[in-house]
């Protein structure tokens, strides 16, 4: 036993000492990226189109055209299922043996904060994350994809309550970060309009059945109801609506909800829905960079139908790229993170210019939308969190 | 014939101790985890191996272990990790033993239900605690401490993982000599002739469910050490599944099949990090082989070579 604390105290030592490995998974002609996503289990869509036909799509087409600065890209991606513990497995596995150059587009804030820690005291890169929690802000290695909740809640009451004088607002949140952080920057953001939520009601993750909390939510009898959930759990709120004829209430999806999956979930019950989308339509938007997307999508995956899952994990690659394309020949973790940081006024054709500065959040907008004959409509112009 | 039957552990402890630094980091990462699920193994080995009760709950034990010692590096972080060990173990056990006495008169398919049930009802109990466990947002564990020393890097943990792993072993090794474990054997065999010989069936029946609690909780506690982060997504069904593959491929009622079971699933598992959704379907189709080509796993058909 005694030789074996021993043994502790010499390899605490060593760690100590050992200095992380610099400018891996870069060489002359090559770039590697990897991450670990859900190819299985509850969120398996959202990361295979992200990653495959999202991220690997705008890489694909990059590296036709020669990539960048002479350095082609390869992807590795392991599967997590939306487990934390093998989120951090696969994440140590891409780091230690795939030797990769930085992490692009995991998925999901467990399987993420898992890794978070991880990642910064290994200096390795954490990029545009598909979510929104507001814990990533303020990492040096790490930048924000997805417009964080705090701002997405601040765009949606100044929106309300302002053009749209609202006045009582009821929220109906999955009980977990995702949930709880909007809860938070919505009281908070109701407090400068000296307001407060009439009513709150949780749901547990997994969880499908939301009548009674739609009961007690129609019961406080709000003008608006924020739906802070997952597609299967907001389509199943919308269908207790619809069959409880509560009609006289603006249902709003947040952010992440705001998407094609959710409304094919819930049918006809997602007529008259309002919320705010992050991405312009993927399949209807005529903004040069959506052309140029659903061209690539059309040669590379013919069959594959445009989305926003897969257009949020090509805007991430495109801004990689940009932030590489800056970085030059000289391409460390340490020049990729200042030419990020200098990216001024990025036209992507995709979002308003991206400017992304010390605070590492590459976006900060989004539109609202209202669902007509089963499509989202752009009701506003983009909206400002700032 | 001693000297050879030494010549194998000792030639283990070896590799055992000089691992770090022989193999890459990710590989040091990787051992740990093996070690600890060939504690899970053993745990669940003494339990369906010896005494013939198959139970598909043990993530259920496994994430209470985590969290005790989780919660409880989290609130008195100045616990020496020994200690939060044995309390993981300990608190394992007591819920091991509760639940072993209604099982007492369950056989068969209807204990196999009724650990599966377990399993589930652990995984929403967690979920639902948010006070305690942070619910699905999950818990970053702190390292573990042992004075002023902290289990921070890899090699540390390692370390910690195997001395404590070499300890179980050596106990559960022991323990097949002892009446405790004869006793578990007799009743493997036939619960009715151990009854007839005067072995107190349900007393060593409700015992292995403890001792096998607490093999699983150490284990548990150890596996939150070395990933750092505990989500009730983690300890679903199909890990339970893979603590009774790691038994059935290793080798039932055997103390080295456990770990060499633990170690071909922890491998193969790792290896198949890309084809998660084809996991359950590779590990199923691995245990009805097993179960038809090569009953008693690895460890049977290896000494049944050894004798040719």
């Amino acid at each position: 036993m005694h030789f074996v604390f021993c043994l502790v105290t010499v390899a605490l030592a060593l760690g100590a000492a050992a200095p992380a490995a610099a400018q891996q998974g870069v060489t002359d002609t090559e770039i590697v990226l990897g991450c670990s996503n859900s190819f299985s289990g509850p969120l398996a869509y959202t990361g295979e189109q992200a990653t495959r036909f999202g991220v690997d799509l705008y890489f694909k087409a990059l590296n036709d055209a020669g990539g960048v600065n002479g350095r082609k890209v390869r992807t590795v991606y392991y599967d997590d299922g939306y487990k934390p513990q093998e989120a951090v497995a696969n994440t140590r596995k891409l780091v230690e043996q795939d030797k990769i150059f930085a992490v692009i587009a995991p998925q999901g804030t467990p399987p993420v904060m898992a890794t978070l820690e991880y990642l910064e005291e290994n200096r390795v890169p954490l990029l545009f994350p598909f979510q929104g929690s507001p814990v990533i802000r303020g990492k040096k290695y790490v930048f924000s994809g997805m417009t964080l909740y705090d701002r997405q809640s601040r765009m949606m009451i100044d929106y309300l309550v302002g053009p749209r004088k609202l006045k009582s607002f009821g929220v109906l949140y999955q009980d977990d970060d995702y949930g709880k952080a909007f809860l938070a920057a919505f009281e908070k953001d109701l407090a400068r309009h000296a307001l407060k939520l009439t009513a709150t009601e949780s749901v547990k993750r997994g969880v499908t059945d939301v009548s009674a909390q739609m009961a007690k939510l129609r019961a406080a009898a709000p003008q608006a109801v924020f739906l802070v959930l997952t597609p299967g759990p907001g389509a199943q709120a919308l269908k207790e609506r619809q069959k409880i004829g509560w009609n006289d209430v603006v249902m709003v999806s947040s952010g992440p909800l705001t998407d094609e999956k959710y409304l094919a979930l819930a049918g006809d019950a997602s007529e008259g829905v309002e919320g705010l989308s992050l991405w312009p339509d993927p399949v209807t938007s005529d903004l040069p960079g959506m052309k140029t997307y659903r061209e690539a999508m059309q040669k590379h995956f013919g069959k594959n139908e445009p989305n926003r899952y897969s257009l949020s994990g090509y805007f991430a690659a495109m801004l990689f790229t940009e932030g590489a394309r800056r970085a030059g020949k000289n391409l460390t973790r340490e020049t990729l993170v200042s030419a990020l940081e200098g990216i001024n006024g990025f036209q992507s054709g995709i979002l308003p210019p991206v400017s992304i500065g010390a605070d590492h959040e590459t976006q900060r907008q989004g539109f609202w939308v209202r669902v007509e004959q089963g499509r989202f409509k752009q009701l506003t112009d983009w909206l400002k969190s700032d | 014939m001693t000297v050879r039957r030494a010549l194998l552990p000792g030639a283990l402890l070896v590799l055992l101790a000089v691992w770090p630094w022989v193999a890459p980091r990710y590989f040091v990462f990787l051992a740990s985890v093996v070690l600890v699920n060939a504690i899970v193994a053993l745990g669940l080995n003494l339990l369906s191996g010896y005494t013939n009760q198959l139970s598909f709950g043990h993530a259920g034990f496994f994430a209470i272990g985590a969290y005790t010692a989780a919660v409880l590096t989290l609130r008195a972080p100045g616990v020496p990790v020994l200690v939060t060990l044995a309390v993981a173990g300990a608190l394992t056990a007591l819920v091991g033993l509760a639940f072993g006495v209604p099982c007492l008169r369950l056989g068969g398919l209807y204990l196999t239900m009724a650990t599966l049930a377990f399993g589930f009802v652990i995984a929403e109990i967690l979920l639902n605690l948010d006070t305690l466990t942070n619910g699905a947002d999950g818990l970053r564990v702190p390292p573990a401490r042992l004075g002023a020393l902290a289990f921070a890097t890899d090699t540390s943990r390692y370390y910690l993982t195997a001395a404590v792993a070499t300890v179980l072993v050596a106990a559960a090794v022991n323990l097949v000599g002892t009446r405790t474990g004869r006793a578990f054997l007799a009743i493997r065999e036939s619960e009715i002739a151990a009854q007839a010989s005067g072995v107190p069936v349900a007393a060593y029946k409700t015992l292995a469910f403890g001792l096998s609690a607490f093999y699983t909780g150490v284990a548990g506690g150890l596996f939150a050490f070395v990933v750092g982060f505990l989500s009730p997504d983690a300890f679903d069904v199909f890990l339970s599944v893979d603590f009774v593959v790691m038994i059935i491929v290793g080798g039932l009622g055997s103390v080295p099949g456990s770990i060499l079971g633990a170690t071909i699933v922890t491998v193969l598992h790792d290896g198949l990090a890309a084809f998660q959704n084809y996991r359950p379907l590779i590990f199923g189709a691995i245990l009805i082989a097993c179960m038809l080509f090569m009953p008693g796993g690895v460890t049977a058909a290896w000494s049944r070579v050894a004798r040719r």
